[in-house]
């Protein structure tokens, strides 16, 4: 591909009757990286993106999508799949991927062939010819991504791929992701559902009430809460005082508490020396979903502070 | 750019008609000059049939004696061939006088089973002549036709009383209301196509509304792309209806005795051939700039009910432009005519008239620039608005294709 950067967006504002909906985010996302923004419902994520692909215009910051400052002229590199999924009911399955992918300057022959090539390999290949009002919601959804998909753009951009996907097609849409990464492309998703944000991100950027809280991938996320710990020791008794203040006694005479910065030697060292014993320990990172959480709600304490 | 621009318009054009086309809807409306043709001629059958009805009941009364009776239904014979069968009097019928002929002729409107608009009682040469409130043309037809018979008896035994030879004679050129008659027809015509075409394009963005699709059009291209593609799929849509029925016409005037030939009526002063391309070309420019403006409008609208309600003005101001350039033909270099001319919503249809009604080119020429210039401004306009109506993101209007330089990629 070339670009360093796939999609940069510097300051961007968008207000719609007064209210901002997205207040100065700033983004940058490698070539050829699974980008996610996540944040909770209304957050800016769709119209961030809407931005992002010259749908909408912002009302101040800059934006440049595979090195050109207007979206559109990238236009034609570019996939993108919707929040709100939308397809015309009377076309047939191979027809509306390939309208798709001539919408993007792909020839329509060719957008059919591999349209039918497309649906054979997600296991759509008995329903190439059917209209869509009479596929399933998610097969017209797997429908839509493939005819995103197409033409093979060097920037996919998914808006909520996941919501109203069965479990066996979101494993389908998982695949095609990492197909595409591999394939070259720059893959940048919205979600509010961690799990999927957890496997799939090399980056992701968290926003929150129109601004971005976060930027970076997985494991910094997740590192900017301390580890938990749950410590079971031989003789419970009197043992909390000599564990971090916020330990909490859990089921089975095991404590819960936050490994505090120095490590958890120091902490097992105490335990030891004070004749309590260990009969058992586990240390665990925090899930996304924890710092997902926890940054998510920070931002909605500091707002009622 | 451009070439970009123009694919992506013709990738919106091909959807639409192809969706248009290739449904069984299509043919209905394919058929719907048929349709309309049929409810007109059941309408006017039904219409006819009243008329007739309350014709046949009709009648102008002579209250004459046996030696009179048969000379005026001789006279009344001949002077009827001067009447076309819808404009004659109403029918003779001739009534033996009894003892007081005008206590007769009296009650004679009141009789049920005829309906008396004149009666003509006592002598010939001196009758009195009676008549309801609407009935003073079948009087004068009576009294004209008293006089024709008394003429006839001086004339003698033939009663002619002048010989004339009658020749018929073909004209070299059209006459005025032949002309005035093609100027009619064009501007009826252009308004017909256009109401049913044109006003589609109001309730066109609709399937896209409800499906969403338009947000995957408008992130793949550029909304005034879209405008225009779905402008000439429906254009492509009015060229194939003008051409089905065009080639039909053709074939049925074609297989009509030339008697019955309607082109023989129409006589437009610039003569056909050029009458007809010149049809062509405004009812393009009609279609073009009416169409722009319905497509412009009907994207404000976001559900059915608004595009109801948009299509009520809208098929006003079809209507307006029809009666202000029906008005034109009527009154050929007339002010009227000139503002029908100017005005760009009416202008095609009026300069349409003109063609009928004058034989200059040059008018045309000018007009079609003048339209031309306008079918660019409203399309312009119209996808300005079809943008802000669409995705409600408008924000002042800027010059149409304009495009930020690409500039050098940031580095991470």
């Amino acid at each position: 591909m070339g670009d360093r950067l796939a999609l940069h967006a510097a300051g961007l504002v968008k207000s719609f009757g007064g209210r901002r909906a997205v207040d100065g985010v700033d983004l940058s996302v490698p070539s050829n990286m699974i980008y996610g923004v996540l944040g909770p419902n209304g957050a800016g994520k769709t119209t961030t993106l809407r931005m992002l692909l010259g749908i909408i215009d912002p009302d101040q910051g800059d934006r440049t999508v595979l090195g050109c400052q207007q979206p559109r002229d990238a236009g034609d590199r570019i996939g993108y799949l919707p929040e709100e999924r939308g397809l015309y009911p009377a076309m047939k399955a191979r027809e509306a991927i390939a309208f798709m992918g001539a919408l993007r300057g792909l020839p329509w022959q060719l957008g059919r062939s591999r349209g039918a090539e497309m649906m054979e390999a997600a296991g759509l290949g008995h329903v190439v010819d059917e209209k869509i009002r009479k596929l399933s919601k998610g097969m017209a959804q797997l429908v839509q991504l493939l005819g995103s998909l197409v033409h093979q753009p060097d920037l996919l951009v998914l808006d909520e791929p996941f919501s109203g996907l069965d479990p066996v097609n979101q494993e389908r849409l998982e695949k095609i992701v990492f197909a595409e990464r591999d394939r070259g492309a720059t893959v940048l998703f919205s979600t509010h559902v961690m799990a999927h944000a957890q496997r799939l991100c090399d980056r992701l950027a968290i926003i929150n009430r129109g601004r971005r809280r976060f930027e970076g991938t997985v494991d910094d996320a997740r590192s900017t809460l301390p580890m938990r710990a749950h410590l079971v020791p031989r003789d419970p008794d009197g043992v909390q005082t000599l564990l971090p203040p916020d330990a909490v006694e859990a089921a089975g005479g095991g404590f819960d508490f936050t490994v505090p910065p120095e490590g958890i030697e120091p902490v097992l060292a105490r335990v030891i020396e004070g004749g309590h014993g260990v009969a058992g320990l586990s240390v665990e990172r925090p899930s996304l979903h924890d710092a997902f959480v926890s940054i998510v709600g920070q931002d909605g304490r500091e707002m009622h502070r | 750019m451009i070439g970009r621009f123009l694919r992506q318009t013709l990738v919106v054009a091909r959807r639409d008609f192809v969706a248009i086309v290739f449904t069984p809807t299509f043919l209905i409306f394919l058929l719907a000059p048929l349709l309309m043709l049929g409810f007109g001629a059941i309408g006017g059958a039904g219409a006819a049939r009243l008329a007739e009805g309350s014709v046949d009941r009709n009648r102008v009364v002579v209250i004459a004696d046996a030696a009179t009776g048969p000379r005026v239904t001789a006279a009344d014979a001949g002077l009827r061939t001067v009447f076309r069968s819808e404009e004659a009097p109403p029918a003779l019928e001739i009534r033996a006088p009894d003892a007081d002929p005008l206590r007769q002729a009296r009650a004679l409107f009141d009789a049920g089973d005829i309906e008396v608009s004149a009666v003509l009682a006592g002598p010939i040469e001196t009758p009195q002549i009676l008549h309801g409130p609407r009935g003073d043309r079948s009087a004068a037809y009576l009294r004209q036709l008293a006089e024709r018979v008394v003429l006839g008896e001086r004339a003698g035994a033939d009663g002619q009383i002048v010989t004339a030879t009658l020749t018929e004679v073909q004209r070299s050129g059209a006459t005025s209301s032949s002309r005035q008659a093609a100027g009619f027809f064009a501007v009826f015509a252009i308004f017909l196509v256009t109401l049913l075409l044109a006003s589609q394009a109001v309730g066109m963005l609709a399937e896209e509304r409800g499906n969403k699709v338009i947000e995957v059009l408008a992130a793949a291209v550029p909304l005034e792309a879209v405008f225009l593609g779905k402008l000439l799929g429906l254009f492509g849509v009015a060229i194939l209806f003008i051409g089905f029925w065009g080639a039909l016409g053709a074939q049925g005037i074609m297989l009509l005795p030339p008697e019955l030939a309607v082109a023989s009526a129409l006589q437009p002063a610039i003569g056909l051939p050029m009458f007809a391309l010149l049809f062509i070309v405004y009812f393009i420019m009609a279609f073009l700039i009416l169409s722009a403006i319905f497509l412009g409008v009907g994207a404000q609208a976001s559900t059915m009910r608004e595009i109801q309600m948009l299509s009520l003005p809208i098929t006003m101001l079809q209507l307006g432009m029809f009666a202000l350039s029906a008005a034109a033909a009527g009154n050929p270099g007339a002010p009227i005519a000139r503002v029908a001319e100017l005005f760009p919503l009416s202008s095609p249809f009026a300069m349409a008239a003109r063609a009928a009604n004058d034989a200059s080119l040059w008018p045309h020429l000018l007009a079609i620039a003048w339209q031309l210039l306008w079918v660019m401004i409203v399309i312009w306009l119209g996808a300005r608005l079809f943008r802000v109506g669409v995705l409600k993101s408008g924000g002042g209007l800027s010059l149409p294709f304009r495009r930020k330089k690409p500039v050098a990629e940031p580095s991470s």
